[in-house]
């Protein structure tokens, strides 16, 4: 019997290997070009056709509400949002609201996760989580003014195209937040902030654990608007003339460094918890800062290492965060641009609280 | 038991001389395969509409006013920091014809498509999409649990939406270099 089992395996094992011994596959060896090309992907996301409203109107059943706040007496404060809406530039406040792109096939939204060595990145081993807006590009055959959604291309260096006639879409939407507030001592009153063709372009935020247990971030935030508008107009009448109109805005924040990182928290140190959220940014160093002598490195590589790093960092612009507004209209009024460029956040220790004006 | 061990020995044989041949699909072949491979979804997602599962000192059923009885997310940033807190998610939302297919993009997007040529993932966004009393509070907190001892919440505000949304377009997702 047992003699029968084993001849059985070892035909089976024989009829087995018969045919493999007909498809032979051929592998062939990967050369270092052809590895050179392999890179770790991230995932792409385009929203092809994208329109969101949504408001509060009790008489068509939609409610969208914001509560649980108080004001200084106290006293609940109920906040309606009219409208909270992303749509084609040239939505007239969100009243019409036709289909937008957001992101490029090219250059779209992205997560990633990268590797902290890369000289770009700088957390050493350490993997870096990334969420990025498209990027900026080069001017030249690619680059869209980030402002001025009336001109072609080689016009700037952001990638999102304006709404054109070739390509109605666009990538720049219309944005707003419409709200409407009501307090006990009287309202209803509204805050409305709308923004046409805005752009993202060059925006990113970098997520890592720290070594001091934290976690830490890199923050750049570039919001392009041909016009930001703040005003108190009603639901109905939102051209109306109590606004603040801030028009060609450029606000490029750079918040947190590989080396000086943002830490973002809940505040839990005060005995009595609060529960305010806490921005902090540790304040600058190196490892050989005593080598240097007012600014300047006494010799020793140490030093040498210190000044260039202090030096990239007062001169590196990537450090450094700028507003600008073209024409700064308030009622009607003109009252010019106005610019603040080239601000480096060295500190930062923000904590907010709540205002305990009740005892 | 000989009668079997015989049949199966003849099985083997013939098998064993059973060889299909694998063929090579060309490019030009594979490109007429065309896979209709789409899903059309609709449905109603309810959270905690009635109060969850659990039942302490904290949670309860939503008739019990003094209880929370919605979902909860917490997180920290920081070790030995406070919590944030995604508290009370609760409602519905009802939708209507969200699809999720791969479709090939060879044109359109502003002349972005022709030079794009690949495949992507596609989710539809509904055609109709509709909440019913759909709420979160965000929150801070002193730990990550509710029911530990001393805690302390500190809820910031409250989002309430109910209500036919307008949501329309399409995500494209796809691996980037």
């Amino acid at each position: 019997m047992r003699l029968i089992t084993s001849r059985i395996v070892k035909l089976t094992i024989f009829s087995a290997l018969l045919p493999l011994t007909y498809a032979s596959a051929e592998m062939t060896s990967l050369s270092d070009n052809d590895l050179s090309e392999v890179d770790g992907a991230g995932i792409g996301f385009v929203m092809d056709d994208f329109v969101f409203s949504h408001g509060n109107d009790a008489a068509n059943g939609k409610i969208f509400k914001i509560s649980g706040l108080n004001d200084s007496d106290g006293n609940a404060v109920s906040i309606n949002v009219n409208q909270l809406y992303i749509a084609r530039s040239g939505s007239d406040y969100g009243s019409i609201l036709d289909p937008v792109n957001l992101g490029r096939l090219s250059n779209p939204f992205e997560i990633d996760l990268l590797d902290g060595n890369d000289l770009d990145v700088g957390v050493t081993d350490k993997a870096v989580l990334q969420l990025a807006a498209p990027t900026k590009v080069d001017v030249e055959g690619t680059g869209y003014s980030c402002t001025d959604p009336t001109k072609g291309v080689n016009s700037g260096d952001c990638s999102s195209r304006p709404s054109s006639l070739e390509w109605e879409n666009g990538e720049r939407p219309d944005m707003g937040l419409e709200l409407e507030i009501t307090t006990n001592s009287g309202g209803p009153k509204n805050l409305n902030f709308n923004v046409k063709s805005a752009v993202f372009d060059g925006s990113y935020l970098r997520l890592w654990g720290d070594d001091n247990l934290k976690m830490a971030a890199e923050f750049r935030l570039n919001f392009y608007t041909p016009e930001l508008e703040i005003s108190t107009c009603a639901q109905t009448n939102q051209a109306c003339g109590s606004s603040v109109k801030m028009q060609d805005f450029q606000l490029e924040l750079a918040l947190g460094t590989t080396f000086q990182p943002l830490y973002f928290s809940a505040d839990n140190t005060s005995p009595e918890f609060k529960g305010g959220l806490t921005l902090e940014i540790s304040k600058i160093t190196h490892e050989f800062i005593n080598s240097l002598n007012a600014g300047v490195s006494d010799g020793t590589p140490g030093g040498i290492a210190a000044e260039a790093f202090f030096t990239d960092y007062y001169e590196n612009e990537n450090y450094r965060s700028n507003i600008m507004i073209g024409k700064l209209d308030i009622g009607g009024t003109d009252l010019g641009s106005a610019k603040i460029e080239g601000m480096l956040i060295q500190y930062l220790d923000v904590k907010f609280r709540d205002l305990d004006l009740v005892p | 038991m000989k009668k079997q061990i015989q049949t199966f020995i003849i099985f083997t044989l013939f098998t064993a001389n059973c060889i299909a041949e694998m063929s090579r699909i060309d490019d030009t072949a594979l490109s007429e395969v065309t896979g209709q491979s789409g899903v059309y979804l609709s449905g109603e997602v309810s959270i905690n509409t009635l109060g969850g599962p659990s039942s302490n000192s904290y949670f309860g059923e939503c008739t019990d006013l003094a209880k929370s009885c919605g979902a909860r997310l917490t997180f920290q940033t920081q070790q030995g920091g406070g919590w944030f807190v995604l508290d009370n998610i609760k409602g519905s939302v009802a939708f209507e014809g969200l699809t999720f297919q791969v479709r090939m993009i060879d044109s359109g997007f502003g002349g972005d498509g022709a030079l794009f040529n690949k495949s992507v993932m596609e989710i539809g966004m509904p055609e109709s999409i509709r909440m019913k009393d759909f709420e979160f509070t965000l929150a801070t907190g002193t730990s990550g649990r509710p029911d530990d001892a001393g805690y302390t919440q500190v809820d910031l505000m409250t989002v309430e939406m109910s209500g036919e949304l307008t949501l329309e377009g399409n995500l494209l997702v796809f691996p980037t270099p």
